[in-house]
């Protein structure tokens, strides 16, 4: 049994890895790099600017993981040579056009020429010819001086495109190939917390250690110094009250929606206004403040500030705030959890009461509803439910009234709730009618038990192991079905987050949800075979090795 | 007892070879028991009717999102239904009369070129899955994989990395969806091959083909029915949702899911606009379960029996 389980948790884990790989293949090769950039505001202002813009456009791909992009100053540094792009006799050259009044500029191939107006325009060798200073016209017809082109062929020969701005300078860039970016993603998306993960060349003599210590309110915690986060382990009044910062997960930035910010950040952190408390910070600063400090992380010491000093002793300064609202995790879990309990509460019952009263009204009128709950389409269904909801003025979008009301939850978790209902009664049916033709019921009977009893003492009991199995895979079904649900009343969760990524083009996003949904599911089928063998021991998932 | 009470009757030869049981086809109890359900032949009237029309009337309007003559033209924007206009005209003056046919059509067919598909592969795929032991220790674990994925997912992703497109939308819908229906044939072959009925054929000497065709065959007809008819519905809510969330297909493409993208600005305003494309979406779809769903119990030969 163990055995099998861990075989299991070992192909779960494997198959995530296979589907996020999958999606991160289709989505680097398919989707062009330009187009992260097609919704991007800070792009289409830099437009004007193409030495900024190009700058900008690599700096970004190089951050989403695209290519390695390296500046004239990167590339100077890297060879360890005097370097600079032009030969001296160029630049005198040069300089003494410009003190003219003429502008170089360059092709792409670092030729320079100046033009200006429509009738002036003279290439390199001309500007040379022409120059008034005694420079030597060999070394000045050469585009790059002896130094800059061993650099140069170094590059090009590692795979690089060295490619010239508009003003001369280099700048030089080499694509990942697309089993380097997901070979990159693999061995770093998993993060383990260590007293060595912070290199901080402005603070050599940082302690190294990992020690049980006390918190801000006494209580004890693992903590550490060299790591990134401050608690590794903290206990709090929160659900559920024991938390980790030790293993943490990396998908990279998000762009260009939420730009800046870590992906996993994006759907953790908390939403809404920040919820002030009074505070006493570890230097003994009592002031009203919104800081989770229990989620502090390292800040360099070149970036503390004046109001980081006073507050904190250690560079431990850069925490996240407490927030009314819950992360788009913590609210797509909730709904996902009100809506399982409702369909649940409405399904089972209305199943069991379907079987007993089999083809009588009861169950012909649960045969209907099951039949158009299948075949109106969702967003039919949804859109219907809150045209009725709306007269009975209920709010039509969550944020209207937001999370502090109990109106904005009704309808969401009513739809959620009746979409899942159909093919629960179903099956809860199916099972119910099936074991009533069972030869146990028929010996019950013969003994004399009455009916309520013998569905409510021997069938049910039968009938329902398959539907505890099923429980942690309709957590799925709420996950997606919320997708829509959450889109149509602009609820602020994980499942508006996939259309609007995509909308967004944000690659990062994406992956990362694609990660988030397929391991809830991956894991919530697992947990369902598990559970269903604590119902039924009789239920032996190794034997046969195959339950599904 | 005198010999004059009873009288010789002639020997009827043909009646010795009058087999007791009454003749029995399989297609007409299929047809006497589908007709014999009244909802059945009102919903197969309705679905025929929308069908006709979604095929016939785009056909006679021309009907081309790209080419909105209307569009400069105040008078034409909003206008109630009305003889010309049976379901009135939208915000740009579009007819929504030919526009909800158009994009009836494009669901109807992207929804039956899907279904068609999963279907095709799927029974093939899971006819031979049921009966080889080494391919089914393949399939299983693909099975396993693949289903282990939110289908919305997939269908998301891939429509994200493929753009827009009916046929990236079939392909999107297609491509994993065909294992399910592989999934559910496998387990349907391995419970008939060995039923007692037919190792009695096998015994008797019938030949492979004749047990698939008489046997198994009617057995697996009903399975299929279901399994179309459940999936049908569903392609037409998924293009219809997709659509509304703005990656279903091109903008150049008549697409009920659009309409109602579109429309749900309208909602509170000229609701009717809204609702005709929700209302249309709902009624294929709930008509041509409900006829599927009969045409399954009815090729049920087990049904047959009363």
């Amino acid at each position: 049994m163990k055995k099998y389980i861990l075989g299991r948790l070992v192909r779960s884990i494997l198959s995530i890895f296979v589907v996020v790989s999958i999606a991160m293949f289709l989505i680097f090769t398919m989707i062009p790099k330009t187009n992260v950039f097609n919704n991007d505001p800070v792009y289409s202002k830099l437009k004007s600017d193409p030495v900024a813009s190009i700058t900008y456009k690599y700096q970004k791909w190089e951050d989403l993981g695209y290519l390695d992009f390296q500046q004239q100053s990167d590339i100077c540094k890297e060879s360890g040579v005097a370097c600079s792009t032009r030969t001296d006799a160029f630049n005198t050259v040069k300089a003494e056009w410009e003190a003219k009044g003429y502008s170089v500029s360059f092709t792409a191939d670092g030729m320079a020429y100046i033009k200006k107006g429509l009738d002036f325009y003279i290439e390199q060798p001309e500007m040379c010819k022409l120059s008034e200073s005694n420079v030597d016209y060999d070394e000045c017809v050469k585009t790059r001086n002896a130094t800059f082109d061993e650099v140069f062929e170094k590059y090009t020969n590692n795979g690089y495109n060295v490619l010239y701005y508009l003003d001369g300078a280099i700048y030089a860039y080499r694509d990942y190939s697309i089993f380097e970016q997901v070979g990159k993603f693999l061995t770093t998306f998993v993060k383990l917390d260590n007293p060595w993960m912070i290199q901080d060349a402005s603070n050599p003599d940082l302690e190294r250690k990992i020690y049980i210590g006390q918190d801000h309110n006494g209580i004890p915690a693992i903590k550490c110094t060299g790591c990134e986060s401050q608690y590794l382990i903290y206990f709090n009044s929160s659900f559920p009250f024991i938390h980790q910062n030790w293993i943490s997960f990396d998908f990279g930035l998000s762009f260009p929606t939420y730009s800046g910010n870590d992906v996993m950040d994006v759907i953790s952190k908390g939403q809404g206004n920040v919820i002030m408390s009074d505070v006493e910070f570890d230097t003994g600063l009592k002031s009203s403040s919104g800081l989770n400090l229990h989620t502090c992380k390292y800040k360099p010491t070149s970036t503390l500030d004046k109001m980081d000093k006073t507050k904190f002793s250690t560079n431990y300064a850069n925490c996240n705030s407490f927030t009314e609202d819950p992360s788009m995790i913590g609210t797509s879990y909730l709904f996902g959890i009100l809506g399982l309990i409702l369909s649940y509460v409405i399904a089972i019952p209305a199943g069991i009461k379907m079987a007993q009263k089999k083809d009588e009204w009861q169950d012909k009128l649960g045969i209907v509803y099951i039949n158009l709950m299948i075949a109106v389409p969702s967003l039919a269904f949804i859109l219907f439910v809150k045209l009725i909801g709306g007269k009975m003025g209920l709010p039509d979008k969550f944020p209207q009234f937001g999370f502090g009301d109990f109106r904005s939850y009704i309808l969401p978790v009513l739809i959620l709730g009746l979409l899942s209902t159909a093919g629960l009664m179903m099956w809860t049916r199916r099972y119910m009618v099936d074991q009533a033709n069972a030869d146990y019921v028929k010996f019950a009977r013969a003994k004399g038990l009455n009916q309520k009893e013998i569905f409510n003492r021997h069938i049910l009991k039968n009938a329902i192991i398959p539907i505890v199995n099923g429980i942690p895979g309709s957590i799925i079904l709420c996950i997606s079905g919320a997708v829509i649900t959450e889109s149509v009343f602009a609820i602020p969760g994980m499942g508006k987050m996939l259309p609007d990524a995509i909308k967004a083009t944000n690659n990062n996003m994406i992956i990362c949800l694609t990660f988030i949904f397929t391991a809830l599911s991956v894991l919530s089928l697992l947990l369902g075979d598990i559970l269903m063998t604590f119902v039924d021991p009789r239920i032996q998932l190794s034997s046969k090795g195959e339950t599904r | 007892m005198e010999d004059n009470k009873f009288e010789f009757v002639q020997l009827e030869e043909n009646l010795s070879e009058h087999i007791a049981a009454p003749h029995y086809s399989y297609w007409k109890s299929v047809f006497r028991k589908f007709f014999s359900s009244k909802i059945a032949i009102l919903m197969l009237v309705i679905s025929a009717a929308v069908i006709l029309m979604s095929i016939i009337q785009p056909m006679i309007s021309g009907f081309d999102p790209n080419h909105n003559p209307n569009i400069n033209n105040p008078s034409m924007k909003f206008l109630y239904p009305s003889l010309q206009y049976p379901f009135g005209t939208d915000g740009v003056g579009v007819n929504i009369f030919d526009s909800v046919w158009a994009g009836t059509r494009t669901s109807l067919e992207i929804s039956i070129i899907a279904t068609t598909i999963t279907t095709v592969l799927g029974v093939i795929v899971g006819a031979f899955w049921g009966y080889s032991k080494k391919l089914d220790a393949i399939m299983i674990e693909l099975y396993n994989m693949v289903a282990n994925i939110p289908f919305t997912l997939i269908v998301m992703v891939l429509m994200y990395v493929m753009g827009a497109g009916k046929w990236q939308l079939i392909f999107a819908l297609s491509v994993t969806s065909w294992l399910g229906v592989a999934y559910f044939i496998r387990v349907q072959v391995m419970i008939i091959r060995d039923r007692e009925y037919n190792l009695a054929s096998r015994c008797l000497g019938t030949p492979t083909y004749k047990v698939l065709i008489h046997n198994v065959m009617p057995y697996l007809i009903s399975v299929i029915v279901t399994s179309v008819s459940r999936d049908i519905p569903n392609y037409i809510s998924y293009e219809v949702f997709l659509g509304y969330i703005g990656i279903g297909l091109k903008e150049e493409e008549a697409s009920l899911g659009r309409m109602i993208q579109e429309y749900a600005q309208y909602m509170q305003s000229y609701p009717h606009i809204f609702w005709i494309p929700v209302f249309i979406s709902a009624l294929i779809s709930v008509s041509l379960y409900i006829v599927g769903q009969t045409l399954a119990d009815a090729s049920d030969p087990r049904t047959h029996m009363m």
